[in-house]
């Protein structure tokens, strides 16, 4: 799988997004099968609603880590705009989601939502950079 | 021009905040009479987005650009991790669930906080 990545660094940034999305699924289960069955209140409660948003924010540090590390300014020119917009488009559909839900009473989107809209922006963004340095 | 359109553009958008904070102005609207505000109200976000990626664009000055740019990865990787354990909060029913509305103004507060700190690392 990784194989066609030349780079180190982004090989680690790969691998590191894999193993955060295997770790999401059972952490997910896990805390809703917890608070389920044990009925979690005070700081066990938070710890345990903590615990599926790990892996969720170790590939934020990750990709951090990889714009600070990466040596082919190209890839990193392309990853930096790519994140960009995928900001702008998640920023622009919460606006507008957010206006409709407290104006028009549309369905209500929570804010779990967010972070897959955001990633969903960058892979939409990525032909569309690519494409301008063909 | 940008300049000029973020001049008109951000006291209506701070305006248009303090508004949803307060609740001024909402919930008695209905149905397709309602679509036509939360619109308007919803372009102004827009509209400053794109005047800001319109700025990115053209700015020459390589060190303001790349400053900028620096602010607004930390300020979306910020606000995605306030708002990812928000929400999981939210979800187990620890806390209360925030506006949708406020992500773009708790995004701009983190960018200008990074903004601050980023030039104060290049002075």
């Amino acid at each position: 799988m990784f194989s066609s990545i030349k780079s180190p660094e982004q090989r680690r940034w790969v691998r590191s997004c894999w193993m955060s999305a295997a770790l999401v699924v059972p952490l997910v289960f896990g805390a809703a099968v917890a608070f389920r069955l044990y009925h979690l209140h005070g700081v066990a409660a938070y710890v345990v609603a903590f615990l599926p948003t790990l892996p969720i924010l170790w590939v934020l540090v990750e990709l951090g880590r990889y714009l600070a590390v990466e040596k082919d300014e190209f890839q990193r020119t392309v990853l930096v705009q790519c994140v960009l917009g995928g900001t702008g488009g998640t920023l622009a559909t919460t606006t507008i989601w957010g206006y409709l839900e407290d104006f028009a009473r549309a369905p209500h989107l929570d804010l779990v939502y967010v972070y897959p809209i955001f990633w969903l922006f960058v892979l939409v963004s990525y032909p569309l950079v690519r494409l301008r340095y063909r | 021009m940008e300049d000029r359109m973020l001049f008109i553009g951000m006291p209506l958008l701070v305006a248009n905040i303090a508004m949803a904070i307060w609740g001024i102005g909402y919930r008695h609207l209905h149905a397709a009479g309602a679509y036509l505000p939360a619109i308007l109200f919803a372009l102004m976000g827009v509209a400053f987005i794109v005047i800001f990626g319109l700025y990115l664009k053209e700015e020459q000055d390589e060190f303001q650009r790349d400053l900028w740019v620096q602010a607004l990865l930390w300020g979306i990787g910020a606000t995605l991790t306030v708002i990812t354990l928000w929400g999981s909060l939210v979800e187990f029913e620890l806390a209360k669930g925030l506006k949708l509305m406020f992500v773009f103004p708790l995004f701009m507060l983190i960018t200008c906080i990074a903004r601050l700190v980023l030039r104060l690392r290049y002075r």
